[in-house]
């Protein structure tokens, strides 16, 4: 997966609308000019950017070439910032915790060899 | 551009390969930057709840790796790593770290940058992961690749008869 290429395409909102449009079913090019009021240039352009990317793939229907998403590089993503959000969360709790703990037991060390 | 039509909340994917968290703690600036550097602290709170870390290995330097064995309560070990790209004690730390998730399957490489401010008697850590390409996993799968070629080679070739 070309992650950079991912992440590109899914910076654009537009793209992420056609993405969603096609989470519903393909959609041929003219058919993905509908709702989104654009030229048929500006829409292939976009789509080019989502296959380079391969988060779309192109039907085998010769004439309509329907165009249908490509779930597995989204998904690999979404996990991605999931397990690492998550990860660093916890792991940052974790220090919150234990700094306390070590400043606590670095205290009490203070406090008795003052007492000596 | 609007669409005409309602279609599926696409916002719930990320657009952003960034994650970046803000932590305040309330002990001095060395002692923060000594717990992600010094592998007796380290290994302490680094990862999730109940997760335990019986490898820690640091090589505090640029260039430098870190390696980490965690291991889960059910005792699954999950080895992460990565290499020291800045360390500017007890400023800043950027370092590459790659998992892998609960399958076992390498994930996404992230490139780690933590920041310590110093803010009164606490400090400031602020922490972005991006997102980066497994090319490392590629480079060694091909690697491996051409080494498993050539070594059948050099099997087939032994097996042939000496002219």
């Amino acid at each position: 997966m070309n992650l950079d290429a991912a992440f590109a395409a899914l910076a654009d909102p537009t793209r992420r609308a056609i993405l969603a449009r096609l989470a519903s079913g393909d959609a041929s090019v003219s058919e993905l000019c509908e709702p989104f009021a654009m030229t048929q240039p500006a829409i292939s352009k976009h789509l080019k950017v989502l296959e380079r990317a391969s988060l779309i793939s192109r039907g085998r229907n010769a004439q309509r070439r329907p165009r249908h998403l490509e779930p597995a590089p989204l998904k690999e993503i979404a996990d991605w910032v999931d397990h690492y959000r998550r990860f660093w969360t916890e792991s940052l709790d974790h220090l919150d915790e234990y700094l306390k703990e070590l400043q606590t037991k670095e205290k009490k060390r203070a406090r008795k060899k003052s007492r000596r | 551009m609007p669409a005409k039509n309602p279609v599926a909340d696409f916002s719930a994917y990320p657009a952003e390969r960034e994650i970046t968290l803000t932590r305040v703690f309330d002990a001095p600036r060395a002692l923060v930057f000594n717990a992600w550097t010094d592998p007796a602290l380290l290994k302490a709170w680094w990862g999730p709840k109940h997760f335990t870390n019986p490898v820690c290995e640091v090589d505090a330097r640029v260039g430098g790796a870190w390696h980490i064995v965690m291991r889960a309560p059910d005792g699954t070990e999950f080895p992460c790593g990565g290499v020291y790209r800045e360390f500017v004690p007890p400023e800043r730390l950027v370092f590459t770290n790659n998992s892998v998730d609960k399958q076992g399957r390498p994930m996404i490489d992230g490139l780690t940058t933590v920041t310590f401010a110093e803010q009164g008697s606490k400090t400031k850590l602020t922490l972005q992961t991006r997102g980066v390409a497994r090319v490392d996993y590629a480079a060694a799968f091909l690697v491996g690749m051409e080494m498993g070629w050539t070594q059948s080679l050099d099997r087939l070739a032994q097996q042939l008869p000496q002219s």
